[in-house]
């Protein structure tokens, strides 16, 4: 290993997670992977906590209905209040983002919306990143924003 | 990568119908109170949408991570070891969301 440990970790996050002083194709990968991660830690807990709908870890057969109610009742209430419900907001963004940005990202990866190749002149704009491309990306900001302001009423009803 | 894109594209559809029923059919409580989840487990259709969507969300965070963890560092034990760990996790969490479905639509 050519790299100590801690060098690798501090590259990594700095390269992957600091976009300041990038462009914006820069700061739109550092979102997809940022959301990437944070939906796929709520997907982990989603498989244990909708596995609770039978009655959780231990059940590999068919319960009775009233032991999976009462299971997936005691669930239905840990999870019912202000912090988790703020987390799902959060996931909300996360996801609305990473899905409206992937659909950016899948265009472009079979050849759509790329700019013309063309001499590189100042400012040295990059012509991969085109504005239907750019559109997409504040497209999906915004539509994360929407999710989460939606969000927001379904769990609080606007009452902060 | 061509499957990367192809769950993903998969999700758009299935996580849809899920987050529909889930959140446009009637109020968030009352659709995640227990008679009502097992009405979606017993609707055939939408069941299999929810095991579609599990193998595709499966997929496509693990190949993730993946994709992550070899950029992170490269080196061929390393990729075989992360990719060998997630497949394993993969099947684990396919098996353990798959059971919650089966039995589900059996119990509803």
């Amino acid at each position: 290993m050519a790299e100590s440990l801690s060098r690798e970790i501090k590259r990594a996050l700095t390269g992957w997670f600091y976009p300041v002083h990038y462009n914006l194709e820069r700061w739109a990968y550092a979102l997809q992977r940022i959301s990437g991660i944070a939906v796929t830690a709520y997907f982990l807990a989603h498989i244990v906590e909708t596995g609770n709908v039978v009655g959780g870890l231990s059940v590999w057969s068919v319960p009775s209905q009233d032991f999976a109610s009462a299971i997936w009742s005691a669930t239905f209430h840990f999870l019912e209040n202000p912090f988790f419900d703020t987390g799902l907001i959060v996931i909300g963004f996360m996801l609305s983002y990473h899905t409206i940005n992937g659909i950016r990202l899948t265009l472009a990866e079979f050849g759509l919306l790329q700019g013309k190749p063309s001499r590189p002149d100042f400012p040295y704009e990059p012509k991969s990143f085109s504005k239907a491309q750019r559109a997409i990306f504040w497209l999906s900001v915004l539509f994360a924003a929407a999710t989460a302001v939606y969000a927001l009423n379904v769990f609080f009803g606007f009452r902060i | 990568m061509l499957l990367h894109y192809a769950t993903g594209l998969g999700i758009v559809v299935a996580g849809g119908v899920h987050l529909f029923t889930v959140f446009l059919t009637g109020p968030y409580v009352q659709n995640l109170a227990f008679s009502s989840v097992m009405m979606v487990y017993r609707n055939i259709l939408l069941a299999v949408t929810l095991e579609l969507l599990l193998v595709f969300v499966d997929y496509h965070a693990l190949n993730g991570v993946r994709i992550i963890l070899i950029e992170f560092h490269q080196g061929t034990t390393w990729e075989r070891g992360v990719s060998w760990v997630l497949a394993v996790a993969g099947v684990l969490l396919l098996i353990y969301g798959t059971r919650t479905i089966l039995i589900a639509n059996a119990l509803a």
